[in-house]
């Protein structure tokens, strides 16, 4: 079973890929433009640290470590589940996603199989960049066991964002096309590349128990700097993607019934 | 094969008062009202069978074709086809049946034909062998060899049904289902399609079940037809058999000199014939319906042309099309009772 949704995925993959090189100006813009857009980001940052040595007690290079994570996580969702978005408007109010449900495989899968977004490489490149960047000057010694909490973190906050994007788009069974709030929902995020601390109460525990965007940056990266108070917490954060993943799913699987029981 | 009874589907729908002040009411407070898109539907299609279903829009056609696939669950009655409940085991059900839904497609927009198969033998599990062997005669049949480099997005309407249709047939599925697969194209094409689709069916006891306006893939693929009007079965029962019934009935086109905006029969032929509504604005051609058994068709031309300017005129006889709009506009009231054909 595993085996072969592995293999398809495979297969859909090979043939985006091919896409992909056909539309190669396409391709390069896309990664062009999205690092473009980090980089506009980190140099926001950069200035403000031009002019102040610490922001509520974290340094230039901690913070860049929070804003690494937070791409790199981003950048799994943005490659692979990017087709989320367009749930509504590309598939079920043209009657596409009927085509799926008479595939003999789970629709959710071929959902989001269908799509490989190029632009997220970009962020992938800049993200890893910020990390190891910023790495070194943190107050840590790297190794073996770091680097693979790194990757574990990283992925972790890549399928919390999946899992947030997967929740809301499901509103579209519903209302045919929930973009706007997934839009909202997901700026969200942007709140997460600072440390959650410099914000008020209401906005942390928001962050980090209803919508846990906290935990695909702030709380990943707190784990490394030493003293920042939450590195206990931080080792939820697997835990905390795999609860979203399933709460998502039972959604998704509760808006696919309302979906076929009432036609669009 | 496939087997329905009492299948009932009901909608939900928003009712709005009209204008912007309606919609913003609406935001706010929503009246709902019932709409019966399919009331109390059975039928009993045996394996092999090659079944029109026709109805005009909204007849409820899309909707039992969506709960036959599994896309909708019913509101309730029973639905069954090949032992399998559709909306319950629906990837089960899946990867026993084929379909082409008109107007949208089941490849893979920007990739190749050929790819776009290769992807689909991995789907539905095709063993290699079987593959290569229906690939080749599809491509035969369908002339599909120089489409099959070319991405689909850039196929022209007629290449990309024919692509449609071997990809529903590509894993030999048990029962296919046909919404609409020759709208809008050439006769030539709407010829190979039809003979690809009986060819199927001789071959491989496809089971077919069609829905299409146009009459003549009706009279040349199905040996029976179900018409549905309003969510209802109206007529269940042979191609032959309705002919008979009908069989007295008679089209007369009139082409008249100038057009008319509100034509309306003259008193005299009123009770015996009917005109049959156009679809098209040319008001400059009047289609009149009526029963030879009541009333000659010379006695209807004489008294159109004493009210009227004719210029021509044709004479059809009882073709299914005329007998579907027939039934269509007035129904089968006062004619023959449902129960009866069976």
């Amino acid at each position: 079973m595993l085996t072969r949704y592995l293999k398809l995925y495979y297969l859909f993959c090979k043939q985006n890929l091919k896409v992909m090189m056909e539309y190669r100006m396409d391709f390069l813009l896309g990664v062009l433009s999205v690092m473009l857009q980090q980089f506009a980001g980190i140099f926001f940052v950069k200035i403000v640290f031009d002019h102040i040595h610490q922001l509520n007690g974290w340094t230039f290079y901690e913070i860049l470590f929070i804003y690494g994570i937070a791409a790199t996580g981003r950048s799994i969702h943005h490659i692979f589940f990017d087709n989320l978005w367009t749930l509504g408007w590309q598939y079920i109010r043209p009657g596409k996603f009927d085509r799926l449900l008479i595939r003999p495989i789970n629709p959710l899968f071929h959902f989001i199989a269908d799509r490989l977004q190029q632009d997220g490489f970009g962020q992938l490149f800049i993200g890893i960049i910020v990390i190891s960047t910023a790495m070194p000057h943190l107050d840590i010694s790297w190794g073996v066991l770091e680097f693979f909490i790194l990757i574990v973190m990283i992925i972790a906050s890549g399928f919390i964002f999946v899992a947030i994007n997967l929740f809301f788009a499901t509103l579209s069974f519903w209302m045919v096309d929930s973009l706007p709030i997934v839009w909202t929902i997901f700026n969200l995020s942007d709140f997460a590349r600072y440390p959650l601390t410099i914000y008020h109460k209401g906005i942390r525990h928001l962050l980090t128990w209803i919508i846990p965007y906290g935990f695909t940056a702030f709380y990943p990266a707190a784990y490394f700097i030493e003293g920042s108070g939450f590195q206990k917490l931080a080792l939820l954060t697997p835990v905390v993607a795999i609860v979203s993943c399933v709460v998502a799913y039972w959604f998704w699987n509760k808006g696919l019934k309302a979906f076929t029981s009432t036609g669009s | 094969m496939i087997v329905v009874k009492n299948l009932e589907k009901y909608y939900k729908i928003a009712k709005r008062d009209p204008g912007l002040r309606g919609a913003v009411k609406s935001l706010f407070h929503r009246k709902y009202e019932t709409k019966k898109a399919v009331k109390r539907i059975s039928m009993h299609i045996e394996s092999g069978e090659m079944v029109g279903y026709i109805g005009a829009n909204g007849a409820g056609k899309s909707t039992t074709i969506k709960m036959l696939t599994g896309i909708l669950t019913p509101t309730s009655g029973e639905v069954k086809v090949n032992g399998i409940i559709p909306y319950e085991n629906r990837k089960q059900n899946a990867s026993h049946i084929g379909a082409v839904f008109g107007q949208r497609t089941q490849l893979f927009w920007d990739i190749p034909v050929r790819e776009s198969y290769e992807l689909l033998k991995h789907i539905y599990e095709i063993p290699q062998k079987q593959y290569e062997e229906t690939l080749a005669e599809f491509v035969e049949v369908l002339h599909l060899e120089p489409l099959l480099g070319i991405p689909v997005r850039q196929l022209s309407l007629g290449q990309k049904m024919r692509c449609e249709l071997a990809a529903a047939f590509l894993h030999r599925p048990k029962v296919v289902y046909l919404d609409e697969p020759t709208i809008g194209l050439d006769v030539a094409v709407k010829v190979r399609i039809r003979n690809f689709i009986k060819q199927m069916n001789a071959r491989y006891g496809t089971t077919v079940l069609l829905t299409t306006h146009d009459m003549q893939d009706i009279e040349e693929i199905c040996h029976r037809i179900i018409i549905i009007d309003d969510g209802s079965v109206i007529y269940d029962g042979s191609i032959q058999d309705i002919k008979a019934q009908f069989g007295d009935k008679r089209v007369i086109q009139f082409e008249l000199e100038h057009s008319i905006d509100h034509f309306v029969l003259p008193e005299e032929i009123r009770s015996a014939a009917v005109v049959i509504p156009k679809t098209d604005e040319d008001h400059h051609v009047v289609s009149v319906s009526f029963s030879s058994k009541e009333i000659s068709g010379a006695e209807v031309i004489s008294c159109m042309m004493k009210h009227y300017p004719v210029l021509d005129l044709t004479i059809a006889d009882a073709k299914i099309e005329t007998i579907v709009e027939e039934i269509y506009s007035k129904g089968l009231k006062g004619r023959v009772q449902h129960e009866e054909i069976h």
